[in-house]
C-alpha cells in the first residue's frame, strides 16, 4: 500500500497511537509500551486505545512484542454473601461449639436443617473440618467440636475481609491462603464457591518497521491539527490552511435523508397529462356526482342497459334526483332514444323517462365530462382530454378499487373520420406505450360506432389492450348540438402504471403505507 | 357482453368444409377470425378443445353462441349469405298458436316453431342450452323481455294456446320435481318459480301454454312441464317457443333460435301465432318471420366516414360479405339486415359492418391534421403549482381514494350531530367501507398516518384532490371541489410548525390571509383556526383533538390545515 495514502486514511486515534509508541521508541530501546500506558501518554480512554490497536494491527504498523499473564482473585457473589452470613466451614464450627457449651448434641442433619445449607455444601465443610481436626463425629452420628483451630475457617475469614470490594493478585497472597483461595475458586464443574481467579493479560506493543516509517511520516507533516469538519471559524480566520481534513471512507452507507416527495402514481399521472397537453388537448373538468342523464342518457345508452343496473352505478342517498336538465338537450336526447329524433337514426323505441334522467349517481365513466363538454359549444376543431374519477359498483379486490381515474377525451372537426380516428391511436400507442407495434379491432361501446379497440405491444407487458375508441353516434352529437364528426377515446393505463411502479395490486395505487409510498420508484 | 363455451370440433363441422379442407380448425385460425364477430378468446382446454369466448356486442345475440359465430365466418369464407328459406315459407302450415284475451297486461306476445330432423345430439344440446341462457339472461333481462322454452315436438297436440289462468286451476308436474304442483305451488316452492315469478307477480291469472288435449307445456317464463318440456340427446324434433314484453325482440329472438337450428340440419317449419287484436305486425303473424326493411344509405355518407374512397361495388362486396342483402345503384347502397339481426339504428352501423368486413387493417391510419393548442385548466394549474410548493417544503404526496365510510369521516372526526356532519352517501353501498365521498382531505391523511405508525419520523404528508361538499343549494346537492389537505405528525408537532408552512404557502401564491379562531370539534380548543382571505374563509387549520387521534389509533400529535385550491385561484 502507499504509504501516503495510508497515512491520509489513519483515523485521529490511530495517529495518537502511533505518535505515543514514536516517543517511546526515542526514549527507552525496548520501546514497548503496554495498553494502560498508551492510554495514558495519548491520553485516550481505555476503549478507544483498544479500537485503534485492533485498526493498527489489522494494517500491521504495529505488533504485539510480549504479554503477561496475572492470575487475579475476587469474590464471587457467593463470597460477597459468606462475608456476610459466614461460610458454611465457619457456621458449622460455630454451630458445633455452641452446642457444644450448652450440652446439646447435633447430628449433622440437625446442622443442616439449623443452618440451611446445602447436601454439597455441608459434605465439603464438614470434609475439611474432620481433616483439620476442628471436629469429630462421635457415636450417634452426632458432631462435636475437639476444640482445635481450623485454619481453614480462619483463612477464609482473612480472605473474605481483604477481598471485599476490591482485587489481588494470586502470588501476592501469603502461601496459605493462597492455598486456600485455590481450594475455593470457581472451577469449570464447580461454580458454587466464594473466589474466582481471572487471568488479567498485559500486552505490550511496539512499532512494527512500516509503523515506524509511518510515525516518522506523520511527524515529518508536522504537528498540522487534523480535524474532520470544516466550520465558518475555519475559513473566517484562515486557520483551515494548518489543518488537515481527515479523508473519508466514502464506501459507508450514508444516513438516511426524508425528502418531499411526488406520490408516484400520480407523477405517471401527470407524465399521461402533460403528453396530452402536448398533443394539443385542453383539459376538461367534471363533478363526482352527475345526473343520469350526464352520465348515460346523452351517451345514448338506453335507460333500461344492463349496466345502468342498480347493481352498477353507485345512486346518491340524497337528494336523489337534481332539479332539471337544460333544455334543449333534454327534449332531443329524449327524442333520439324514443325514436331517433332528427338524427336519421331508429332510436331504441322505449319510453324515455324524464325522471329517471334526473337521477343523481356517482360518475361511472368519464365519457360524461365529454358529454358536458359537446353540450357546452367546444371548440371546433377542438382536442379534449379528461382525467376523471369514476366509480364503479364493483367488489374491491385486487384487479377492482371502488373508484379509479379514467383517461378519455374527444377530438372534433370536420377532418374527422375512421381512418383519422386510427391514426390518433396509432399516435397513442407511440407516445403513450412506448410501442412499436400496434393493431386495432372491431369493439363495442354503446356510444360509438364504428368502434375499436387499441391493442399495443409494449416493450414489457407485450401485447396489451390500451384503449377503446370511436367515433360519436349521431344519436350523442346532434342533440347535444354538434354536427361536426367526433372521435371519442379512453386510455386503460393503471396497468401500466402498476408495471411502471413495480405493484401487483391494483390497490396499491393508493396506497396508505408511508414505507410503500416514500420507497417506490417509477420507472417511466 | 356474455362469454359463451364452445367445442372446436363442433365450431369446425358448423363452419362447413369449404371453409377449412380437410385440415382441422386450430384455435389460432379461429382467433384470428374473432375480430368479425368482435369476439376475443379468453381461454382454452387444448385436449378438449373447450374454448371460452367472450362476445362484445350487446347488440349482436345472434352471435351469442357456436353457430352464431360460425355462421358469420362461413359467410366471409363463402362470400355469401346462408339461404334460410322457411321465412320465405308458402301458407300451408296449418300448425297454430291461438293467444288468449288479456295477455296484453300480463306478456303480450308469442312466437314459435318447429325444428323437425333435428338430431340432438350431447354438444347440439350443450350449445342450445347456453344460447337459450345468454339470450334470456343478458338479451332478454333475466326472461323479464325475452324468455325461451323447447319442448318435446311429438308430445304435443296442436293447436296450442297461450293461456291465462288462476293459479290453482291447473296443476302438473314442472321440471326437477317429481309430483305435479299447482301453479300457486310452483311459485311458491319450485326455485325457478321463486327466482322467476316476480315477472308475473301481481296478475290476478297468469300465463301457460297448454295444447288442445289440454297439456301443459310449461308456465311462462318460469318453467317447464316434466313430462314434454325436457329436451334429451335423442330427440328428433323441437317445439320452440318465444314470450315476451316486446314484439320485435320475441320475433328477432325466435329467428335466432331457427336459424341456429337449421344451421344444425333440422327442416324449421313455421306456426301461425294468432292474436286477439291485430298487432304492428297484423292479428295472424307467421313466425319466424323476416320483419327486417331495405334502407338506402348514401355511399357518399360511407365514404365520408371512413375517409377512404371506396367504389359501389366494394361496399356492396364488403356487405355481402357480412351477410347482409345489399345493391348498389349509382350513389346509394339498398341494404337489408339477415333476419337473425335487428341492430340497424342508423347507417353508421352499417359503416362500421363495412369496416369489419373488409378488415381495420384495410384502413391506413392518418394524423387528424388541424391545429390545437393544449392546456391544463385553471384548477390543475394551481394544483400542480401547491404541490411543487408542498414538495419543495418538504411533504409527500399521497392519493387516496375518494370513498370512505361515515364513521371515518364523521364519527372518528367528533363531527356526528354538529353541523359539519352532512356528506354525500350512496343508497346502495356494496359495503360500509366505501358509502360516502369524503368531504375532507384530512381523514384520508389520517388512514395513512394510521397504518403508518412504523414508518420513520416525521411523517409529512399532503395530497391534492376531489372532494364532494353536500350543498343543498347546488343542482346536484353537492359541489365538488378541489382541495389540499396537509398533515405533521411527529413527537413534537405543534400548531407553530403547520403555521409556517401554510404561511409560506400562501405568500408563495401571493394570497394574503388572517387566521381567526374557530372552535372545532376536530381540534384543540384554542389550537384552530379559519383561514380566512379578503374575508373570506378559504380553509382551516389546526391542532386534531386527541380523541380524533384515539379513534384513528394514532400515537403521535398530528397538526392539519386544508385549503380549497379554487378559492386560492381566486383574484380579486
Amino acid at each position: 500500500m502507499d504509504m501516503t495514502a495510508l497515512i491520509d486514511s489513519l483515523h485521529p486515534l490511530e495517529i495518537k497511537v502511533l505518535t505515543a509508541l514514536k516517543a517511546e521508541q526515542a526514549k527507552a530501546p525496548s520501546g514497548a509500551l503496554r495498553d494502560d500506558e498508551i492510554s495514558q501518554h495519548a491520553s485516550l480512554e481505555a476503549s478507544q486505545v483498544s479500537m485503534a490497536i485492533g485498526w493498527l494491527l489489522a494494517k500491521s504498523l504495529i505488533k504485539e512484542q510480549h504479554k503477561t499473564v496475572t492470575p487475579i482473585v475476587s469474590l464471587t457473589k457467593i463470597g460477597e454473601r459468606y462475608f456476610e452470613k459466614y461460610s458454611p466451614v465457619e457456621r458449622i464450627l460455630s454451630a458445633v461449639r455452641d452446642a457444644g457449651q450448652t450440652g446439646k448434641r447435633l447430628t449433622i442433619q440437625d446442622i443442616q436443617s439449623r443452618e440451611e445449607l446445602e447436601a454439597s455444601e455441608m459434605s465439603g465443610a464438614i470434609g475439611t473440618l474432620k481433616k483439620e481436626g476442628a471436629i469429630r463425629i462421635v457415636s450417634g452420628g452426632c458432631v462435636e467440636a475437639t476444640g482445635n483451630p481450623s485454619p481453614t475457617a480462619e483463612s477464609l475469614r482473612t480472605l473474605l475481609q481483604q477481598l471485599r470490594g476490591t482485587k489481588r493478585e494470586l502470588t501476592a497472597l501469603a502461601e496459605p491462603l493462597r492455598r486456600v483461595v485455590e481450594q475455593h475458586a470457581v472451577k469449570r464443574g464447580n461454580t458454587n464457591e466464594p473466589f474466582r481467579i481471572d487471568d488479567h493479560v498485559d500486552r505490550w506493543y511496539v512499532l512494527t518497521p512500516e509503523g515506524g516509517t509511518a510515525a516518522d511520516l506523520l511527524v515529518q507533516q508536522g504537528p498540522s491539527e487534523e480535524v474532520s469538519q470544516l466550520t465558518p471559524e475555519l475559513l473566517k480566520d484562515g486557520s483551515w490552511r494548518t489543518k488537515r481534513f481527515r479523508k473519508y471512507t466514502i464506501s459507508l452507507r450514508p444516513p438516511r435523508v426524508l425528502a418531499g416527495k411526488r406520490h408516484p402514481y400520480r407523477e405517471f399521472l401527470d407524465l399521461v397529462k402533460h403528453k396530452l397537453v402536448s398533443m394539443g388537448f385542453e383539459e376538461m373538468r367534471g363533478s363526482l356526482v352527475e345526473n343520469e342523464f350526464w352520465n348515460m342518457d346523452a351517451l345514448y345508452m338506453p335507460q333500461f342497459h344492463p349496466a345502468r343496473a342498480i347493481h352498477d352505478v353507485y345512486f346518491v342517498k340524497e337528494p336523489t334526483h337534481a332539479r332539471g336538465i337544460a333544455e334543449p338537450f333534454l327534449s332531443q336526447v329524449a327524442a333520439v332514444h324514443r325514436d331517433g329524433g332528427k338524427t336519421g337514426s331508429t332510436g331504441w323505441g322505449y319510453a324515455y323517462d324524464q325522471e329517471r334522467a334526473r337521477r343523481l349517481v356517482l360518475r361511472s365513466q368519464g365519457t360524461a365530462v365529454s358529454a358536458r363538454t359537446l353540450a357546452s359549444g367546444p371548440k371546433v376543431p377542438g382536442k379534449y382530454f379528461s382525467i376523471a374519477r369514476c366509480f364503479r359498483y364493483d367488489a374491491v379486490d385486487a384487479t377492482h378499487a371502488c373508484d379509479f381515474f379514467q383517461v378519455e377525451g374527444i377530438v372534433l372537426g370536420p377532418d374527422i373520420n375512421f381512418r383519422t380516428l386510427l391514426g390518433l391511436l396509432n399516435l397513442f400507442a407511440v407516445e403513450m406505450a412506448q410501442a412499436k407495434e400496434s393493431r386495432f379491432l372491431p369493439a363495442y361501446f354503446p356510444f360509438t360506432e364504428p368502434s375499436v379497440e387499441l391493442h399495443v405491444r409494449h416493450p414489457k407487458l407485450n401485447w396489451i389492450e390500451l384503449g377503446g375508441a370511436g367515433l360519436f353516434r349521431p344519436e350523442v352529437t346532434l342533440p347535444l348540438g354538434v354536427d361536426v364528426p367526433v372521435i371519442a377515446w379512453g386510455l386503460g393505463l393503471d396497468r401500466m402504471a402498476m408495471v411502471a411502479l413495480g405493484i401487483h395490486d391494483i390497490r396499491d395505487l393508493f396506497s396508505t403505507d408511508l414505507d410503500l409510498i416514500r420507497t417506490t420508484r417509477g420507472k417511466f | 357482453m356474455p362469454t359463451i363455451s364452445i367445442n372446436l370440433k363442433d365450431f369446425a363441422q358448423l363452419l362447413g368444409r369449404q371453409a377449412s379442407g380437410n385440415r382441422p380448425v386450430t384455435a389460432e385460425q379461429l382467433e384470428a377470425w374473432l375480430p368479425l364477430v368482435k369476439g376475443e378468446l379468453k381461454d382454452q382446454d387444448a385436449e378438449t378443445g373447450e374454448l371460452r369466448i367472450e362476445l362484445q356486442d350487446s347488440n349482436r345475440p345472434d352471435l351469442w353462441s357456436c353457430e352464431g359465430i360460425a355462421r358469420q365466418i362461413r359467410i366471409k369464407l363463402d362470400g355469401a349469405a346462408p339461404a334460410y328459406p322457411f321465412f320465405q315459407a308458402a301458407k300451408t302450415q296449418k300448425r297454430r298458436v291461438q293467444v288468449a284475451p288479456g295477455l296484453d297486461r300480463v306478456r303480450p306476445y308469442l312466437a314459435a316453431c318447429v325444428a323437425n330432423g333435428y338430431p340432438v345430439t350431447e354438444e347440439a344440446l350443450t350449445q342450445l342450452i347456453q344460447v337459450q341462457e345468454k339470450l334470456a339472461d343478458i338479451f332478454g333481462r333475466k326472461r323479464h323481455t325475452v324468455s325461451i322454452g323447447l319442448y318435446r315436438f311429438p308430445a304435443i297436440v296442436f293447436p296450442v294456446t297461450y293461456d291465462l289462468v288462476k293459479p290453482d286451476e291447473v296443476r302438473f308436474t314442472p321440471l326437477g320435481f317429481e309430483e305435479k304442483m299447482s301453479l300457486r305451488e310452483i311459485l311458491a316452492v319450485h326455485p325457478k318459480g321463486l327466482e322467476y315469478g316476480p315477472i308475473i307477480a301481481g296478475h290476478e291469472r297468469v300465463p301457460i301454454l297448454h295444447d288442445a288435449e289440454g297439456q301443459v307445456l310449461s308456465l311462462t317464463p318460469i318453467i317447464n312441464s316434466r313430462e314434454i318440456g325436457e329436451v334429451r340427446v335423442g330427440d328428433q324434433a323441437l317445439f320452440v317457443e318465444v314470450t315476451g314484453t316486446d314484439l320485435l325482440m320475441v320475433l328477432l329472438t325466435l329467428n335466432i333460435m331457427a336459424v341456429n337450428l337449421a344451421d344444425r340440419g333440422a327442416s324449421i317449419e313455421p306456426v301461425d301465432v294468432v292474436y286477439p287484436e291485430a298487432t304492428d305486425l297484423g292479428k295472424t303473424i307467421r313466425t319466424p318471420i323476416d320483419f327486417g326493411r331495405a334502407r338506402s344509405i348514401p355511399i357518399k355518407m360511407i365514404e365520408a366516414a371512413l375517409g377512404q374512397a371506396l367504389s359501389a361495388d366494394q361496399i356492396r362486396k364488403a356487405l355481402l360479405d357480412y351477410g347482409y342483402a345489399a345493391s348498389v345503384s349509382r350513389d346509394n347502397v339498398s341494404v337489408k339486415l339477415p333476419p337473425y339481426r335487428n341492430d340497424l339504428m342508423h347507417a353508421v352501423d352499417v359503416v362500421e359492418d363495412v369496416a369489419i368486413s373488409r378488415g381495420y387493417s384495410d384502413f391506413a391510419p392518418v394524423m387528424p391534421s388541424q391545429f390545437t393548442v393544449g392546456s391544463l385548466s385553471r384548477v390543475e394549474q394551481v394544483s400542480d403549482r401547491l404541490r411543487d410548493l408542498m414538495v419543495g417544503i418538504g411533504f409527500q404526496e399521497i392519493i387516496s381514494n375518494i370513498m370512505a365510510s361515515r364513521p371515518e369521516l364523521i364519527d372518528r372526526m367528533r363531527l356526528a350531530g354538529t353541523e359539519w356532519d352532512r356528506i354525500v352517501e350512496v343508497e346502495n353501498a356494496m359495503s360500509q367501507t366505501f358509502s360516502c365521498l369524503r368531504q375532507a382531505i384530512t381523514p384520508s391523511l389520517l388512514k395513512v398516518e394510521a397504518a403508518s405508525s412504523r414508518s420513520f419520523y416525521p411523517h409529512r404528508l399532503f395530497e391534492v384532490g376531489e372532494v364532494a361538499l353536500f350543498d343543498p343549494a347546488n343542482d346536484a346537492g353537492s359541489r365538488t371541489v378541489m382541495k389540499l389537505g396537509a398533515l405533521i405528525a411527529h413527537a413534537s408537532a405543534n400548531f407553530s410548525e403547520a403555521h409556517s408552512c401554510l404561511d409560506l404557502l400562501l405568500y408563495y401564491l401571493d394570497c394574503p390571509y388572517q387566521l381567526e379562531p374557530l372552535a372545532h370539534p376536530s381540534f384543540l380548543e384554542g389550537r384552530a383556526g379559519y383561514i380566512l382571505s379578503h374575508g373570506r374563509p378559504i380553509g382551516l387549520i389546526g391542532e386534531l383533538h386527541p380523541e380524533v387521534l384515539e379513534h384513528w389509533q394514532v400515537t403521535m400529535p398530528s397538526v392539519v390545515f386544508e385549503l380549497e385550491v379554487d378559492r386560492l385561484g381566486e383574484k380579486t
